[in-house]
This record gives C-alpha cells, sequence and structure tokens, in this order.
C-alpha cells in the first residue's frame, strides 16, 4: 500500500495539477464567501471544465473548489454573521461577537488554521484507515443512523442551549417546520394547506439567513447607526502563535470527533460543528466566553466541519457510492474521465485512487497558503463603515436567498424567519435548537421511516435478531446522556452553570 | 508595439462589426441566452447530462445555455416555473417522464402537463435492471415473483425515491406480475445500493454503468427495456411481462412552455436533432454511460400521451391494494 501511496503522490506534484487546485481554490473562496452560492452549486458549475481536463488536474481542481467553497463559508458567518450552509452555523456565535471586539482578522485565521488542520489530519487518517471506515459505512443501515440522529439531537438541544425548556420549545418549533411540504416516505402533502408554492417545504438556506443575519441587521438599526459609525472597528492583528497554541486541544478534540462523525454516512458536517462546540465549551475553564467572542468558539466547529470531509469520501472511493451532492458530482467527474470508483478502481488503478486522496490532503495545504494571503483583503470588509455595511449586509442577505433557488416563497420565509429572530432575540430564545430541528428532523424521520418499512411491522424482533449495532447503540444512550448531564446534575447546588441565558442572546450595544 | 490610438481603433472598430451583427440577428431567435430549466438537484444524473448538453448545444443554437437547478416537491417546484415562464422560447424544461407524466396523477398541480408544454426533443433514456447481491437465494426473476406473490410484503424491494426512476418500474413490474413487495424508499440511487449492498433490502435496481462497476457485487437478472442492454440479460418481455419495457425506463426529454412561437419550435428542434451528430458529445455521453438514442419532438409527444394512461392505472392500482 505504501509503494502505492507513493506512487500516487507522485502522479500529482505536477505544476499543472498544482495550479489548477489554486485555481479552484480560489473560485471556491470567493462563491463560498457569497451567501445564496452554495460550494455544490459551484461544483456542478464548474464541473465541464474538468471533463476537458486531464483526471488528475480535472478532479484535483474540483477538490480544491469544494475545499475553497467550504472554507469560504466561514468568512461572511464571521464577518456579518450570516451563514452560508448549516454547517457554519456554529461558527455565527462567536464570529461577530469577535469581528465587534475588532479581532476579525484574528477570527478568520483561527478559522483557516482550525479548517486546514481538521481537514488535512482527517484526510491523512483516511489514507490509512481507509478499510475500517469502509467496513464501518457498511454497518450502518437507516436503524442505527436513527439512534445517532436522535442521540446527536438530544445532546445538541441540551447543551447548546441555556435553558432546557426554551431550547426544547425551540427544537420543538424546528422539528415542527421541517414537516411542512411533502413526507418523504408516502409523497403525501402536509401542512401545505394547499398552496402550490410551500409544497416543496421551507429551505434550509432563507431560514439560515432569516434568523442569523436579519436580527443583527435590525439590532444594528436600532442602535443607532451614527453612534455605531464612530465605534468602528478596524480589523486587529493576526492570529499570534501563542493564541493558537492555546486552542490546541480544542482544534485536536474538534478534528477526531468530527472524524468520528463523518465515518458515520448521513450525519454530516452541520452535527460535527456543534458537537465539537458544546465538547469544547464543555471542557472550558471559562465556558461562560463562550458566545462573546472566544478564539475557541471558532476553532472548535471549524475543526469539527472540516474534519467530516476525509471519511465521506470512503463510501464513493471504495464502494463507488456517493454519499451527498458533492460527492455525487466528484461522481460525475470521475465517470466522465473513464474511472468508474468501487473496489475494481481500487484494485486495478491503486495510485490513481491514492493519488486523489492525496491531492485532498495537497490542496488542504494549498488552502492555508491562499487563505493565508486573501484573508486581509477579506478582513477590510470589517473597516467599511457600518452605515454601508448594514444595508450591504442586508442587500446580500436578500440577493442570496433569492440567488439560491430563484424561488420567490423564500423571500417570503427571509422576512418571516428574521422577524421571527428579532423576537427571540428580544425574548432571550436561542434559536440554535431550532435550526438543529429543522436539520435533523428530516433525515431522522426518513431513517425511522425505512426502519419501520424494513421491520415489516415487527420493529422489536427486527432490532434483536438482525441489527446488533442499533442494540449496542441503543446501549450507548444513557452512558452518554450520564456524561452529558453529569455537570448540571452536581453542580445543583451552586445552580445550574448552564441555566443563565447564553451571551449571544444578548444584543451587544454600539458594536 | 502598437500605438495605443491604432489600438482603440480595432477596439472600436470590433465594437461596431459586433453591434452590425447584432443588429442583422435581431430578427431571428434566438436573440439570447436559453435558459434551460432542471427541476432536480445537482450532481443527479440528470444534472450531468444537463451540463454536457449545455456546452455542446450553443454551437448549434448559436446562443449559451445557462442550466437553471430548482428542485423541490418531486420536481414540481421547476416544472411549475417552466410552465409560468414566457413561451418565447427561451425557457425550456430538462425533465423525465416520471416527473413529466406521473406527477400529475398523485398530486394537485398548478399545470396540466399535456396542455402546457410540447416537446422539443427526447435526448436519451436510461433503462435500468432488476439487481440482487451476488451471494442472493434468488437466482432468477421468476423465483423472485414468486417469493413475492407467495409472501406478500416478504420480499423487500430497495428503491432510489417515490415516484422516481426505480420506483415507477419495479412496482409496474411487480403489480403486473401480482406480486405485492415492501417498497423501501431511499435518497436517490447511492444509498439504495449501498442499502442492498449492506443486506438491508433484498431487491433493487440500477442502470447499466452502475452494474458494470458493481460487477462483482450485484447479478442483473432482468432489464426493464424494449431491447437488450446487458448482454446475457433477458427482457422484461423476453420473461413474459408485457409493457413495462416500453413504459418503465426513463426518458430524459426537453420540454418547452406550449405556445412557443413556431420558429422557435423548429429552431431548437433542429439544434437537438444535430447536436446528436457531434462527436463530444457522443463521446462525453459515452463516458459517462449513457446512450444517445435520440427521439424527436413530435414523435414523444405521442409517447406522452400513452404514458399519462399507463402511469395512471399503476397509481391507481397501487393505491387500490
Amino acid at each position: 500500500m505504501l509503494q502505492e501511496l507513493f506512487e500516487g503522490l507522485l502522479l500529482i506534484l505536477r505544476f499543472d495539477t498544482l495550479l489548477m487546485t489554486g485555481v479552484g481554490l480560489i473560485l471556491g473562496i470567493l462563491v463560498g464567501s457569497l451567501p445564496g452560492f452554495t460550494t455544490v452549486m459551484a461544483m456542478a458549475v464548474l464541473l465541464p471544465i474538468s471533463f476537458f481536463l486531464d483526471p488528475l488536474v480535472g478532479i484535483p481542481f474540483l477538490v480544491g473548489v469544494y475545499k475553497g467553497g467550504i472554507y469560504g463559508g466561514s468568512i461572511p458567518a464571521i464577518l456579518v454573521g450570516i451563514p452560508g450552509t448549516g454547517a457554519s452555523v456554529a461558527t455565527t456565535f462567536d464570529g461577530p461577537a469577535l469581528a465587534k471586539k475588532g479581532k476579525s482578522r484574528k477570527a478568520l485565521d483561527m478559522a483557516l488554521y482550525a479548517s486546514v488542520f481538521g481537514d488535512a489530519t482527517s484526510s491523512i487518517l483516511t489514507i490509512f484507515l481507509i478499510g475500517p471506515i469502509a467496513l464501518i459505512a457498511m454497518r450502518i443501515g437507516p436503524p442505527e443512523l436513527a439512534v445517532v440522529l436522535a442521540l446527536s439531537m438530544a445532546i445538541i438541544a441540551t447543551t447548546a442551549s441555556g435553558s432546557l425548556a426554551k431550547g426544547m420549545v425551540m427544537l420543538a418549533i424546528g422539528m415542527f417546520l421541517s414537516l411542512v411540504g411533502q413526507d418523504p416516505i408516502g409523497a403525501v402533502n402536509r401542512f401545505t394547506f394547499d398552496i402550490f408554492a410551500v409544497q416543496a417545504g421551507i429551505d434550509l438556506l432563507p431560514m439560515l439567513i432569516g434568523l442569523f443575519a436579519i436580527p443583527e441587521i435590525l439590532l444594528a438599526v436600532e442602535s443607532r447607526i451614527s453612534a455605531a459609525a464612530k465605534v468602528n472597528k478596524p480589523e486587529g492583528d493576526p492570529l499570534s502563535w501563542q493564541e493558537l497554541k492555546r486552542s490546541r486541544r480544542t482544534i485536536l478534540r474538534s478534528t477526531f470527533m468530527g472524524g468520528a462523525i463523518g465515518a458515520i454516512p448521513g450525519v454530516g458536517q452541520v452535527v460535527a460543528a456543534f458537537m465539537g462546540y458544546a465538547a469544547a465549551q464543555k471542557a472550558a475553564p471559562d465556558p461562560e466566553t463562550f458566545g462573546k467572542g472566544d478564539l475557541d468558539g471558532i476553532a472548535a466547529p471549524e475543526a469539527a466541519n472540516n474534519a467530516v470531509n476525509g471519511p465521506t469520501m470512503v463510501p464513493l472511493l471504495t464502494l463507488g457510492i456517493p454519499g451527498d451532492n458533492i460527492t455525487a458530482i466528484l461522481l460525475g467527474a470521475f465517470v466522465a474521465q473513464g474511472l468508474r470508483p468501487g473496489p475494481q478502481l481500487f484494485a486495478d488503478q491503486g495510485p490513481i485512487v491514492y493519488a486523489l486522496l492525496g491531492s485532498m490532503v495537497i490542496a488542504c495545504l494549498l488552502l492555508l497558503v491562499l487563505g493565508w494571503i486573501m484573508i486581509p483583503v477579506f478582513a477590510r470588509v470589517v473597516a467599511i463603515p457600518r452605515a454601508y455595511l448594514v444595508p450591504l449586509t442586508l442587500i446580500f442577505a436578500v440577493a442570496g436567498t433569492y440567488v439560491y433557488r430563484s424561488n420567490p416563497m423564500d423571500l417570503v420565509f427571509l422576512v418571516v424567519f428574521g422577524l421571527f429572530g428579532y423576537g427571540a432575540r428580544k425574548l432571550k430564545f436561542d434559536v440554535t435548537p431550532l435550526v438543529m430541528g429543522f436539520i435533523l428532523a428530516p433525515p431522522l424521520e426518513y431513517a425511522i421511516g425505512q426502519t419501520l418499512l424494513l421491520s415489516q411491522g415487527d420493529m422489536f424482533n427486527y432490532i434483536v435478531n438482525e441489527r446488533p449495532v442499533t442494540l449496542a447503540l441503543l446501549a450507548l444512550i444513557p452512558v452518554l446522556l450520564f456524561f452529558v448531564f453529569k455537570n448540571h446534575l452536581f453542580a445543583g447546588a451552586k445552580g445550574r452553570p448552564g441555566a443563565k441565558p447564553r451571551a449571544r442572546n444578548v444584543p451587544t450595544k454600539g458594536g | 508595439m502598437k500605438p495605443l490610438s491604432s489600438i482603440c481603433k480595432s477596439i472600436f472598430a470590433s465594437a461596431i462589426a459586433v453591434s452590425a451583427l447584432t443588429v442583422s440577428a435581431l430578427a431571428e431567435y434566438p436573440e439570447k441566452p436559453v435558459t434551460m430549466i432542471i427541476p432536480l438537484g445537482a450532481g443527479g444524473s440528470h444534472d450531468l447530462n444537463a451540463r454536457v448538453i449545455s456546452s455542446i448545444l450553443p454551437s448549434y443554437l448559436g446562443q449559451p445555455v445557462i442550466v437553471k437547478l430548482m428542485p423541490g416537491a418531486s420536481g414540481q417546484t421547476g416544472t411549475a416555473a417552466a410552465a409560468n415562464a414566457a413561451a418565447d422560447g427561451y425557457t425550456i424544461l430538462f425533465t423525465h417522464n416520471f416527473i413529466d407524466q406521473l406527477q400529475q396523477h398523485v398530486s394537485k398541480l398548478p399545470y396540466d402537463p399535456n396542455e402546457d408544454f410540447v416537446t422539443v426533443a427526447r435526448t436519451n433514456y436510461a433503462a435500468p435492471s432488476v439487481i440482487v447481491k451476488k451471494d442472493s437465494e434468488f437466482a432468477d426473476i421468476d423465483s423472485i415473483l414468486s417469493y413475492a406473490k407467495e409472501n406478500p410484503g416478504k420480499l423487500r424491494f430497495g428503491h432510489s425515491g417515490n415516484w422516481g426512476a426505480f420506483m415507477v418500474p419495479g412496482a409496474m413490474l411487480f403489480s403486473k406480475a401480482g406480486a405485492r413487495p415492501t417498497l423501501v424508499p431511499h435518497k436517490g440511487g447511492g444509498p439504495a445500493l449501498q442499502a442492498l449492498l449492506a443486506g438491508d433490502v433484498d431487491v433493487s435496481m440500477a442502470f447499466n454503468s452502475v452494474i458494470d462497476s458493481q460487477a462483482e457485487n450485484v447479478t442483473p437478472l432482468v432489464s426493464v427495456s424494449p431491447n437488450t442492454t446487458i448482454e446475457g440479460v433477458p427482457t422484461t418481455d423476453e420473461v413474459g411481462i408485457p409493457d413495462v419495457g416500453e413504459m418503465g425506463i426513463m426518458h430524459r426529454v426537453v420540454l418547452a412552455p406550449a405556445g412557443v412561437p413556431e420558429e422557435a419550435l423548429a429552431k431548437l428542434r433542429a439544434a437537438f436533432a444535430e447536436m446528436q451528430e457531434d462527436k463530444t458529445y457522443k463521446r462525453m455521453l459515452g463516458k459517462l454511460g449513457e446512450n444517445t438514442e435520440f427521439m424527436d419532438g413530435e414523435a414523444y409527444d405521442a409517447v406522452r400521451l400513452k404514458q399519462s394512461e399507463e402511469y395512471g392505472n399503476l397509481v391507481r392500482n397501487l393505491a387500490s391494494n
């Protein structure tokens, strides 16, 4: 294997491969940083270019777009609080707070270093553990996925939010909203009131932009532009080595959590980012600084969501099965080059497979260089006077929502969620559990529906007799929940530390 | 080095030339880019086909083709958007027969597929085959069908999504044979294949390119197709299940809103027909594992009416049990 790996690396250490990877990264960062333009969309549009390139140039080019796009998404999340994807929601907890403190440069640097470390480490681990990861992927079917999703939802809902009751209310609202539209198992319309535009359901992007960006804008307007303009903070200094070293445990922890979550098909970056954030907060000596602009609050979700990337490639490369849209596009690029990922390709052309895995690591390293060059430019955004920046943010929020899939109904959702998010802030409700419920309920429902069909009406016997992994996971639930609630239980006498409203609910005046 | 003034002059001259060209072209369709709506998401086989079309078609149409993905509600969102677009030939829809002709029987639509659209072309079709795992107890389609008939609901058939390219032919095949399996939906062909390999479901479907690459893991038993697509694998007609081969394949079709000017429709149809002869087009689709079995718009319009009827029967049949 080592020899094949070495041969593979030699195949991609070419000038044109590196150049096109770099071009892909720059395009990806630019597209990813624009709200409404998703990485998937960028890859789909640029896919035909790869048809006409050598496979070892075209595919690394797309990998570059992919990595650049994911990193680019963290830029608006940090600077203006608009998460472009579910994966960067957790980055908005501390990103804008840091920007308001005049530390946006540090936040962008931390996001870059944490992303690159998480991604590169998980890609390297994937190269060496590709066999075991493929085995795990085959063991995860609908029943196992349902248990993992339910467990993630429980952990995130109870840790990410201050008040348990408020968190649960928001979680329930989010889960309910996800039911609107066609039901995924029976294809029957639910809660659509026979309005055609609602049949497609509510999309995540208008919800994210509405809940996170619109309240920021409204609060900025509320706090009077003229006063705010005077205290406009510059981008500040770059991240120091000391600061990066202080976050090393967080980055490492998030990387391993993200990698482990990535090995379970169907869970994904969003869960990883939230889990990484929650774990970092739990482990921190000063959890109350989280959400008020803690660099660890950037490092944790960014390392975790990028660490998912390595293992998600495994089912594609070993079995030829794409697990999500991004791997589906990569599969298209492979196929158009006459390469069919799967066991056959691995056996016949091992070096090519390793070359492509290696190109993921190389893309990470190039991202480090390019990000380092581009960050100072992006960081200047915060130097735009707020009197201009706030309306500009609004334009990007609205345009981004529409451009996403050209559906006018999405604009209605944007406004409704914007007002809802504003009200929630005022009433000190954290909207994060709502988003989590909204993101996780559909796959959970789907997995449960599939399990019901697979069990053919006899769920108990099906799980006991045919699903040992599900049984093991179910047995793990009480153990994990005990660890999660341990602090809650033992700190009872001093008042629950998590019980106070989280700082990110409190609008920072004059920021 | 050229002096600046002469560069300016040549730019100016070419600008005049370009504007003269556009003026002379004004009278004729197409004078601006054509938008091709896809009612499906990024990364699917339709998206891949569309990317090939959008890179080749412009040389025959004389204008760029912009791909616009509008997924949602089993394809209804994008189809409705195309139905509501101006019928000027600048908006076309790249869809498939199950979205086009089946949705009307299972959902309340704000458009009528046969009243509101005309066919520009069928670019190609994809014929799925019934597959089982290599070590499956089922060696041929008859054993599956007789097992499913004797044990109603016991056989698990995994497909790629409700009313999609595997569910419809699968449901047709089983219901024509009088069998009743449990239909288990998955989010796309990838997860459906994984479920078969992991043993979660007993039988599934796949297109030829996937079957080729999984030759060591899966066995194709019967092709849903009017003619042989894999050597040694019988078609549904050959195993005595009529009509499924004709109605169960997935046609990739380009539609235009009804009322599109004659001249624009003719130009579009001609451009698609000419594209079929393009070497690069053939080569790229070949690499994607797709055929280039073209059918012209008028011929396909007749097929659509028959599909509508057949799919209506299928839905009523499934609902009545």
